[in-house]
């Protein structure tokens, strides 16, 4: 897509009255549709669509062997495929840097204890561990990726159940450990704590969330935030404009009020939805 | 894994030695409190807002259109930059020039052995350098054209990308790619109340957890890339878990400690015209 | 002038300054440049050194690590040398798998090791067949200059001499592992190997070529030497040496790695 001088000076007139080109506020997002346990091998998925960006989230679970130096911790991986279909610029390896960038601020988002705790995982000191690997898909892209993938990162973990180890024996170096038969013997991750990233587009004098395509072109650069409860987990710039320190604040506080919002909504959303019932869920709805 | 050909490889499974030395029973607390006072001085005797000694050489890679050399105490870092050459595997124009940014870390550069290829944290080390250097660099000069900016820790000891950032700024300078501003980096590293700029190894390692209850479990590395004259921020990069307010105070420590450095680099660059100067005269 | 005669005839501007006795940079043919060596810098790593021959630029890393011995050599530890020319050090390499040159060079320098024998491999054994230790020798060049190899030879002879080992009890029965990291230990080296790389041009031989001579040369020749006798000569293809010129070499190199040796002396006795 590309934008002319007038075009780019219509969307910036729109940013600046508060009233964009689709007809939100600044601070508005785009509808946003969740399904979650919709991938039936996995042990806990999601998927989201905020206008038309479509990302689908699954997570897979294995038993591994804790790092050395640090025993006590279980380990959670992400990894990110920017499949073709999502947009032209992804064919051949084009997605692969961006693919790192989503995988690399993620992990560093879960990175802290008070965010995501490890220790959870732990089955056995030293011994065994849960690994969570977290496969994202991007499906289709429609601007905003990153806000939509933390969005259902989150989500396809509160999803996530761990079967129930039932015991643990040790003989000599050996670990055997017996996991709980039952389906329904599991154990939920707690995902209160887990980062909602937003990003804060800057377009003239004025920051926005959840930029549309023709809003991405028109800036220059942006600030992803990831918040966690009432603090930032992780805050990277993207794209290549430089900010003055003042605007970088205004954006680091716009973010963690729309974070904020966006996650009390998500936290309901998911609260209605009860396992015990029995919903139809599908890919086509 | 795939075996490497192209390179004589050990055995399969080697081990740290560290991992078995007596254990460390100290709780990070404490370790914490052994190296930072109640009032700030940390173990090397500096306030919190102090960066450590800096040396900066230009022009130690003969072969290089423009070099630098960087030592912050114990950690050393040496980046090159070469000629803009034509973008590899690039079919349609781009109006503006492209960096390319390649963060390395020696083998033998942290307390465990790196791997040749580069790993997930160079990757994104990389990319925040690519984020920090674009916006300095006058790019429509160079259409359809790509800057190689390689960047080597030597010895990791705390704010390797800060210093890499740094040197390739003053690399860009004396290889003579034409720039809006001088760039220069500075990490913080925060626990509890504590806002340490210019962090060791060792305190890096402690605010990766929080050590503290409650109100206090600020913790996090924040990294953040200026272009002083023009107080503009090229980069900023945090992770961990910190406060509005914290960050705030966090953010306006760091533009200050960054513009500290500036006067050094203007220092080297100018003894470098200098010398090149009376090379012509000569 | 000088500058750009050099890049549009460098052929006929290397041939002109040879004809006058002299070498672009100064020197004369039998004028080797300065050496410097510093040691134990970098102290993440159990053992370092920084060579500089001239302006190529060799760091040496060597990293301890341990491992379980061969089944097929039972009471023997592992060195593992492995060269890196990093895009970095000249605009002729390009991220990505180590090239050919730095392939060769990971190889010889392996080679030049086993054939001097100058670190005895059992040494480094803790306890046969169940713990040894692995010494990763990481080789990355800085600035590459020329003579590639004389600089890594003698920045890793240097960092393995101010290598120094923990003291590790080991207790078989159980398989457990005590370190003590304070009670180190030197490896004993029992020689040093030097090189010396020759450069031959329309007759001239030169010694310790830059990288330009290298690359106009039509021959090149890499003699090792170790107490005052020879260990390892590398002739990869190019024109011929005589019996004259090769032992003359010889005996250059000979000359130089005395010097060297008390370089590396001197450096390992100011640390």
């Amino acid at each position: 897509m590309a934008l002319c001088e007038a075009e780019k000076t219509f969307v910036l007139h729109g940013v600046e009255e508060n009233f964009r080109v689709d007809g939100r506020e600044r601070e508005d997002y785009r509808p946003i549709e969740l399904e979650t346990n919709i991938v039936s091998h996995a042990f806990g998925s999601a998927r989201l669509r905020l206008a038309n960006t479509d990302v689908l989230v699954a997570v897979k679970i294995e038993v591994d062997v804790p790092y050395p130096e640090r025993p006590k911790e279980g380990k959670l991986e992400f990894f990110v495929d920017c499949s073709a279909n999502a947009t032209p610029d992804f064919e051949g390896r084009g997605g692969e840097d961006l693919a790192i960038e989503i995988s690399n601020s993620l992990s560093a988002a879960y990175k802290s204890p008070e965010v995501f705790d490890l220790t959870k995982l732990c089955i056995l000191k030293g011994h065994k561990c849960w690994k969570i690997f977290v496969d994202i898909l991007l499906l289709e892209c429609g601007g905003n990726l990153y806000d939509a993938v933390s969005i259902a990162v989150k989500a396809a973990l509160w999803d996530t159940r761990i079967p129930l180890v039932k015991s643990v024996t040790v003989d000599g170096n050996n670990v055997d450990m017996e996991v709980s038969d039952e389906l329904h013997d599991c154990q939920k991750l707690d995902v209160t704590a887990a980062p909602i990233m937003v990003t804060v587009c800057k377009i003239g004098e004025q920051c926005i969330v959840d930029p549309n395509v023709a809003e991405e072109l028109c800036s220059v650069g942006a600030v992803v935030i990831a918040v966690s409860k009432d603090k930032f987990s992780t805050v990277l710039q993207i794209g290549s404009g430089s900010l003055h320190p003042q605007t970088l604040l205004e954006c680091l506080q716009m973010g963690e009020k729309v974070a904020q919002r966006l996650s009390e909504a998500l936290t309901e959303t998911l609260s209605e939805i009860n396992p015990n019932k029995n919903q139809d869920v599908g890919f086509l709805k | 894994m795939p075996v490497d050909h192209k390179r004589i490889n050990g055995p399969e499974i080697s081990i740290p030695y560290q991992l078995f030395d007596k254990l460390n029973t100290k709780s990070l607390k404490t370790q914490f409190s052994e190296i930072v006072q109640p009032n700030g001085t940390r173990a090397d005797g500096r306030t919190s807002t102090e960066h450590r000694k800096i040396f900066l050489k230009t022009g130690v890679v003969s072969q290089a259109k423009g070099s630098a050399y960087i030592e912050l105490d114990q950690t050393k870092v040496i980046v090159s930059v070469f000629d803009p050459r034509e973008i590899p595997n690039k079919t349609d124009y781009s109006s503006k020039g492209e960096i390319y940014c390649e963060f390395k870390f020696a083998p033998f550069s942290c307390h465990k052995r790196r791997l040749h290829q580069q790993d997930a944290e160079e990757q994104q080390f990389s990319a925040i350098m690519k984020q920090a250097l674009e916006s300095a660099v006058f790019r429509h000069e160079f259409p359809n054209f790509q800057v190689d900016i390689y960047a080597m820790v030597l010895h990791n000891d705390g704010a390797a990308l800060s210093a890499a950032i740094t040197a390739a700024g003053v690399a860009l300078a004396h290889a003579g790619i034409p720039m809006y501003d001088l760039i220069t980096s500075v990490t913080l590293a925060v626990q509890g109340n504590h806002l340490l700029v210019d962090p060791t190894l060792e305190e890096e390692r402690l605010c990766q957890v929080p050590l503290f209850k409650e109100e206090e479990n600020n913790h996090g590395i924040v990294v953040l890339s200026v272009l002083a004259t023009h107080e503009q921020i090229s980069q900023f990069y945090q992770s961990g878990y910190l406060s509005y307010a914290c960050l705030s105070s966090g953010i306006e420590m760091l533009t200050n400690a960054a513009k500290d450095i500036v006067t050094l680099v203007k220092k080297c660059l100018v003894k470098h015209v200098i010398k090149s100067v009376r090379i012509v005269e000569d | 002038m000088s500058e750009q005669y050099k890049i549009l005839h460098p052929v006929k501007y290397f041939r002109d300054h040879l004809a006058h006795k002299i070498r672009p940079d100064g020197r004369e043919f039998g004028e080797y440049r300065p050496i410097v060596v510093n040691l134990g810098s970098i102290s993440t790593a159990d053992g370092s050194a920084i060579a500089k021959v001239g302006r190529t630029t060799v760091v040496c890393g060597i990293k301890a690590e341990l491992c379980q011995p061969k089944a097929e050599a039972a009471n023997e530890g592992f060195l593992i040398p492995n060269v890196e020319l990093p895009p970095l050090c000249s605009s002729k390499f390009r991220p990505g798998p180590p090239t050919e040159q730095a392939q060769v060079a990971t190889q010889l320098v392996a080679d030049i090791l086993k054939n001097s024998d100058c670190l005895d491999l059992k040494t480094l054994c803790i306890f046969p067949d169940k713990l040894a230790w692995c010494l990763y020798a990481d080789l990355i060049c800085l600035d590459l200059d020329g003579a590639l190899i004389d600089a890594c030879v003698v920045a890793l002879m240097a960092a393995l001499k101010s290598v120094t080992l923990p003291a590790v009890q080991y207790d078989p029965a159980l398989d457990n592992k005590q370190v003590n990291v304070q009670e180190r230990k030197a490896l004993s080296v029992t020689n040093t190997p030097i090189a010396t790389t020759f450069a031959m041009f329309d007759d001239k031989i030169l010694i310790d070529p830059t990288v330009d001579e290298e690359d106009l040369s039509t021959s090149l020749v890499t003699i090792v030497v170790k107490e005052e006798e020879l260990c390892f000569v590398h002739k990869p293809g190019g024109c011929v040496f005589t019996e004259e010129q090769l032992l003359k070499c010889v005996e250059e190199s000979t000359k130089r790695a005395t010097v060297i040796e008390e370089i590396i002396e001197t450096a390992f006795k100011s640390l």
